[in-house]
């Protein structure tokens, strides 16, 4: 284990460089620019204002000077956030989207395995028809039709859960959000399973379980569900990046102060240091959910440490 | 006495189809009743569907301890599976769960019929019961880190754990190295006389039966063939299937017809290195041939033989310019033979290979006429289409194949067609060696028999050289001049075939030998 970490953590380094420096270049490239505004800014304050953040330099000048304070810590000011840093509004929206995407996780691990287990144990029966129709409906629906959808019938009709907002973290006003989040990933992750157990459960050594006499269940979690799992494992690393760095539409949906406006604001308002910090922020967590996700084969299935 | 076993008028169906009809047999305690048979004759299922393990369904009667097995519900065979029958599988690389240690497969299979959990010093010793060195260690191991004999005596260390009164054994030696089948089924046998085991074998091998079995039952198509003594069956069989079946294992005291004359040099191969980087996270690299010095004549056979792992495949591609070289002379005829990057298309057609998996070593989404006429495409672009239909045409012929056959893709194929196919692609560019990567192997007895009687013919016809890499000495005794015994990468013993079966010199030659008795 330790080689591979070692490895993974030489690879991570250069991979985060070249995305930096190629996601810096794509901004500029795109046309536009942070003082671009409804009104034409008149030209010695856009000068001043080029100047006094460092963009009248050559870029690769710029790009070194960014590296470089990144290499201490500091992602920069926010061009259009005026007196907020890239780290102060990360860090207002991270633990927020951290949160949702957290449990979304959480929940689409939970539902989207037992809906595999299921229907893997009913195999060919109602049962499994149903549920893996369910599965395929999950995955298809978008969130922006699920999550209003839960907010009427959940929300508005029975009047059950708070329907928008942040509530400084109460967790009912998160419950509607996490559902709808993690819905269409429980989907995927319940069809993955259902595939894998069918191959893990044709196997020999379930033949073998089989035969000491060991009931159904036992046969199915204990010898059949780890290897199953190997498919799962390599969909959920980089989604699990997606759904933690702050998921656009549930948050726009319920109004949740997360990381997600962020990114399309930033993007929008050509805010260069927002935008590539919550990029690092992404390259580095799909990074490090592949990391483990690799680490998960090795203990989904010993031959895979080779 | 009372049989612990007994299966009467049994008749086995799968989706509509018999499998097995008529079968009878019983096993006393401490006895061994062998089912034989080519595959595909019903054994395995007799075996495994009256106790719900197969999808096959079961009418007639099985008798346990009194107990009628046939129609009981899933519910009540899984406790009478759990508590009096242990099993033994054919595949002891996927028999055991990938993901959990010997110790928790071991621990499991010893609580199976409500044993208390075993102590750490238990599991060990069963795991030196069943000849395993470092039991202690292994305890804490992964299936995959275990050779194919390791794992088949965990198998059969599990299969007994609980104490069961019965031993089902399906094919337990079939997957294994000829020199590690002896020393599993002596396991079996001594296992079987200290337990008072009742133990029900199943083997295509008949010959290997003779020791170890007291009765056999031989199937045909589902039907019992003949039945009764082991050693009389074996010493005079009554039908011409079981006599088929007997001489299709080759023994090493079976008569041979003369081999073919031999002529001049063909390749000359010297100092041949080939490594590989480890597997898996770990540096360095295994040599898998450490210096190897081997020769072939025209119209000769050698044989290069050793266990697996033993480097014989990898040392035979190397001078066929088919896989790695690190160093190493080869000369065909005299002249050096180009590397293999640099190997222009026609260098190639005089050696050609045949595979151990006939199946998946044909295209399965091409022709049986264009996977034949493949290597004259490239090695003999010269033909135009009739001349290149028509020389397929002879190869399917010369291989004993319809000609019909030409038109079918290779999923449509048994496997001793398949593999006539794959040889006669070999044979269509009028090669002057073949290289025969245990090309009999994966074949089921009868039809493997039938494939060496193929191999035999044409290298008299043709004056064909094989270069015939096998673990089976009684197989390669047949076919060849010459004998090479490969162990660990190097070349522990060479010489005439006959000379080195009766008067073995090297520890290796010696096992495989004894192996083949």
């Amino acid at each position: 284990m330790g080689p591979l970490l070692l490895r993974r953590l030489l690879t991570a380094l250069p991979t985060l460089a070249a995305v930096i420096i190629l996601s810096f270049l794509l901004m500029r490239v795109a046309p536009g620019g942070p003082f671009d505004g409804e009104r034409a800014l008149d030209p010695a304050t856009r000068a001043a204002l080029m100047h006094a953040y460092g963009l009248d330099l050559p870029l690769p000048e710029q790009i070194g000077r960014y590296l470089w304070r990144l290499l201490h810590g500091d992602f920069g000011p926010s061009l259009v956030y005026r007196d907020f840093t890239v780290t102060d509004l990360v860090a207002q929206g991270l633990p927020v989207s951290l949160r949702l995407g957290g449990f979304a996780l959480l929940l689409a691990l939970i539902l989207g395995i037992a809906m595999g287990l299921f229907a893997a144990a009913r195999a060919g029966g109602r049962t499994d028809h149903a549920l893996m129709l369910g599965a395929t409906l999950l995955t298809a629906l978008p969130t922006f039709v699920t999550g209003p959808v839960l907010v009427l019938l959940l929300g508005l009709w029975a009047g059950w859960l708070p329907v928008s907002g942040w509530g400084d973290g109460d967790p009912a006003h998160l419950a509607l959000p996490v559902l709808a989040l993690a819905l269409p990933v429980a989907g995927a992750i319940a069809k993955l399973s259902r595939a894998g157990l069918a191959t893990a459960l044709g196997q020999d050594h379930v033949r073998t379980a089989r035969a000491r006499g060991l009931g159904p269940v036992t046969v199915l979690l204990r010898h059949a569900l780890r290897p199953a799992l190997v498919p799962v494992a390599s969909y959920v690393g980089p989604a699990a990046a997606g759904l933690l760095t702050g998921a656009v539409v549930i948050e726009t949906l319920f109004a949740l102060p997360g990381l997600g406006r962020y990114f399309v604001q930033g993007a929008l308002n050509r805010d260069y240091p927002l935008v590539l910090g919550v990029v690092i922020l992404y390259a580095g967590l799909i990074i490090l959910f592949n990391l483990i996700a690799d680490l998960l084969y090795g203990w989904l299935d010993p031959r895979m440490r080779g | 006495m009372t049989a612990v076993y007994e299966v009467e008028k049994l008749v086995i169906t799968i989706r509509g189809v018999t499998v097995a009809r008529d079968v009878g047999f019983r096993i006393q305690q401490g006895e061994c009743v062998a089912l034989a048979g080519a595959s595909g004759s019903g054994k395995s299922q007799c075996c495994l569907a009256p106790f719900g393990l197969s999808p096959g369904v079961a009418s007639g009667s099985a008798w346990l301890l009194g107990k009628d097995l046939v129609g009981l519900e899933e519910r009540r065979l899984r406790a009478i599976r759990g508590r009096d029958v242990g099993f033994v599988f054919q595949q002891p690389l996927t028999a055991l769960t990938p993901h959990l240690t010997i110790g928790r497969q071991l621990s499991e299979a010893w609580q199976q019929a409500g044993a208390p959990r075993p102590t750490r010093a238990e599991l060990a010793e069963a795991l030196a019961r069943v000849g395993l060195d470092r039991p202690g260690e292994r305890l804490e191991q992964f299936p995959h880190r275990l050779s194919g004999g390791q794992r088949q005596r965990v198998m059969i260390a599990a299969a007994i754990a609980h104490r069961p009164k019965l031993l089902i054994a399906d094919e337990p030696t079939t997957a294994l190295d000829a020199a590690i089948r002896a020393d599993i089924l002596g396991l079996l046998s001594r296992l079987r006389a200290e337990e008072g085991l009742a133990m029900l074998l199943v083997s295509h091998d008949l010959a290997a039966l003779a020791d170890h079995a007291d009765q056999v039952v031989v199937l045909n198509d589902g039907r019992v063939e003949e039945s009764g003594d082991a050693r009389t069956v074996m010493a005079t069989p009554s039908r011409p299937y079981s006599r088929a079946l007997i001489a299709a294992s080759p023994r090493l005291d079976s008569p041979r017809a003369p081999l073919p004359p031999v002529g001049a040099p063909l390749i000359e191969a010297r100092g041949i290195h080939v490594s590989f980087p480890r597997p898996g996270w770990r540096r360095g690299r295994v040599e898998a041939v450490a210096g190897a010095d081997i020769h072939v004549a025209e119209g000769e056979a050698l044989a290069l033989v050793g266990g697996s792992g033993s480097g014989k495949s990898t040392l035979a591609r190397a001078i066929a310019r088919l896989g790695p070289i690190d160093r190493g002379d080869v000369r065909w005829r005299g002249r050096p033979l180009p590397a293999r990057q640099a190997m222009p298309p026609a260098a190639r057609r005089g050696i050609q290979p045949v595979f151990q998996d006939p199946v998946a070593s044909l295209d399965p989404r091409w022709r049986v006429r264009d996977i034949i006429a493949e290597p004259l495409r490239h090695l003999r672009p010269e033909l135009d289409g009739a001349r290149r239909a028509a020389r397929v045409a002879a190869a399917l012929e010369e291989v004993g194949l319809d000609p019909a056959l030409a038109d079918r893709r290779p999923a449509t194929l048994s496997g001793g067609q398949a593999q006539r196919v794959a040889i006669a692609r070999a044979l269509v560019s009028d090669p002057e060696m073949l290289l025969l990567d245990e090309a009999t192997s994966a074949l089921d007895v009868l039809v493997a028999g039938r494939v060496l009687d193929l191999l035999e013919s044409l290298q008299r016809s043709r004056r064909l050289a094989l270069l015939f890499i096998t673990h089976d000495l009684a197989v390669a005794r047949r076919l060849c001049h010459r004998i090479a015994v490969l162990d660990q990468g190097k070349i522990v013993e060479e010489g005439p075939a006959e000379r080195l079966i009766t008067a073995p010199a090297h520890a290796a030659t010696r096992k495989l030998v004894a192996a083949s008795h």
